[in-house]
């Protein structure tokens, strides 16, 4: 597949264009660094990220530590989080909370159309995270946000990935969230580190798999 | 039918030329009033496709309107105002697919995701099975005259209520965006919307679904339809035809939770193997006699 979306030195494969993976995980034994490295690609490539519990000026800091180039023509942070930042190496976008799943899904397509525009044709979305917007909507209505962003991201050939913390929700409703995306991709604290484990994606590695929280 | 709405008449007439030469059949509307107007007309529409300023309300709010009656309707807000000087807080759960006119190519793009949002029916509220075309085609061959089974098909839901000790049970086929009821016993439905029932989420798994308690999961706790015909329990079967695909279910319903042990799910297995069953044979004999004619 050589238009695959590639993630570099982790062990996953790349995935096909048009595929949002759920990635799910506690929040802080790597799932929100590999969803975020999920995002890293090859220079030319743009990269929207949606925020609903940190700062635009900590998504672009920890951007950069994951090995995204930051920069305000490429790069655009949807902010549902409203502290407005100054300084800032992305473009960011207000939303008015993370219950204007409305404002996000438009914002998303505006951005997208103006980077299409500019000539970036290969974007990366990212999705942090859908457990802020599950406790402030319900599950019907994250489904129908999320049925249709992942259809957008289908409809342009992107990618995306979504983060969800399992430890907050109803085995159900993670069994829902992930029946609209193309795979899921779990994330545990191993012995030695963080570890990933790839299910229903197409020519994945099986089990699971350790991999360094950043690239270097 | 598309279902299209702006004042404008220029702009009205631009986007359903676009769409019409894209192969879709539109209606026009100037306003809300008229809007629901058409709706009450026509129907459900498969998409509406709405500026956001309109002389007596919002796109936004005509299209949270619609979907109380048609929540599987796909729309679009096609508009020339600026995100920024729209109220998307108060709307925050509606969710709809934006493309701003203003753009070059913008009547391309709307006629794009029109096209995408229909074909793959990406606004709906629940999931949809990996195979959902073929699995409809499959269900057209077994949905023609369902009425002729109707006899034998209540005396299976009567016998099912009985030996599980349910309010109701019942035969329903999972449409496009209804489930159609074929027979009921001890309710009376004959037809729901799909993101309103927990038939649409049995048909996504192998083997039989219960939901011991509807009230305390988060799929149906804020589920109205069900809370109305106080179904606290479920169990359901899926009809599954011999290609493999599930066109509908053979469910139970009772008012209260309760538990459902694995020798209940062989038997409801089995009243759902019954009822594929009669369903294939009736297909066969109205092919046969399609075929003597």
């Amino acid at each position: 597949m050589s238009d695959a979306y590639a993630f570099d030195r982790l062990p996953l494969d790349g995935v096909r264009p048009g595929t949002t993976v759920l990635v799910t995980g506690p929040r802080h034994e790597g799932a929100r660094e590999l969803g975020l490295r999920l995002l890293a690609g090859p220079p030319g490539e743009g990269a929207i990220v949606v925020t609903t519990n940190q700062r635009a000026e900590r998504v672009a800091d920890d951007c950069e530590r994951v090995g995204i180039r930051v920069s305000d023509d490429r790069t655009a942070i949807l902010d549902c989080v409203g502290d407005e930042d100054d300084d800032v190496p992305a473009r960011v976008l207000p939303v008015s909370g993370p219950a204007d799943l409305t404002g996000i899904g438009m914002r998303f397509s505006d951005v997208y159309v103006d980077f299409n525009g500019d000539g970036i044709e290969r974007v990366r979305t990212g999705l942090f995270s859908l457990s802020t917007l599950l406790s402030f909507g319900d599950l019907q209505t994250v489904s129908r946000f999320v049925h249709t962003l992942v259809g957008r991201v289908d409809s342009v050939g992107g990618m995306g990935a979504f983060l969800l913390d399992p430890a907050s929700h109803d085995e159900q409703a993670i069994r829902t969230l992930s029946q609209f995306c193309g795979g899921r991709v779990e994330v545990r604290e191993g012995d030695g580190g963080p570890e990933l484990r790839a299910r229903g994606l197409p020519d994945q590695p099986d089990g699971w798999l350790p991999f360094d929280r950043s690239p270097r | 039918m598309i279902l299209c709405i702006d004042s404008d008449a220029d702009e009205l007439s631009a986007a359903r030329e676009a769409l019409e030469a894209g192969g879709f059949r539109t209606r026009g509307a100037g306003s809300v009033d008229a809007a629901r107007t058409a709706l009450a007309e026509v129907g459900p529409v498969d998409c509406l496709v709405t500026e956001y300023e309109l002389p007596d309300g919002s796109g936004l709010g005509l299209i949270r309107e619609t979907r109380e009656t048609s929540p599987d309707t796909a729309c679009v807000l096609y508009t020339d105002v600026g995100i920024g000087e729209m109220d998307t807080e108060a709307f925050g759960e509606v969710i709809a697919e934006y493309v701003p006119k203003d753009d070059p190519g913008s009547t391309d793009r709307l006629v794009d995701i029109v096209e995408h949002s229909l074909a793959f029916r990406s606004q709906t509220a629940y999931p949809l099975p990996d195979d959902e075309d073929a699995r409809l085609a499959t269900l057209s061959r077994y949905a023609d005259d369902p009425a002729a089974l109707s006899a034998s098909l209540d005396r299976l839901t009567e016998l099912a209520a009985a030996q599980f000790g349910v309010d109701s049970a019942a035969v329903g086929l999972i449409e496009s965006h209804e489930e159609r009821f074929l027979s009921c016993y001890g309710a009376d439905f004959d037809s729901l919307e799909r993101e309103d029932t927990v038939c649409t989420y049995a048909i996504l798994d192998e083997g039989v679904t219960v939901v011991e308690d509807t009230m305390s999961d988060p799929r149906f706790s804020d589920n109205e339809t069900l809370a109305a015909a106080e179904i606290h329990f479920y169990a359901g079967a899926p009809l599954t035809a011999p290609d493999g695909r599930a066109i509908g279910t053979f469910c139970l319903q009772g008012g209260e939770p309760r538990e459902f042990g694995e020798r209940d799910r062989e038997l409801l297995s089995l009243f759902a193997d019954q009822t594929m069953e009669q369903l294939e044979l009736r297909r066969r004999l109205r092919e046969t006699e399609g075929a003597d004619e």
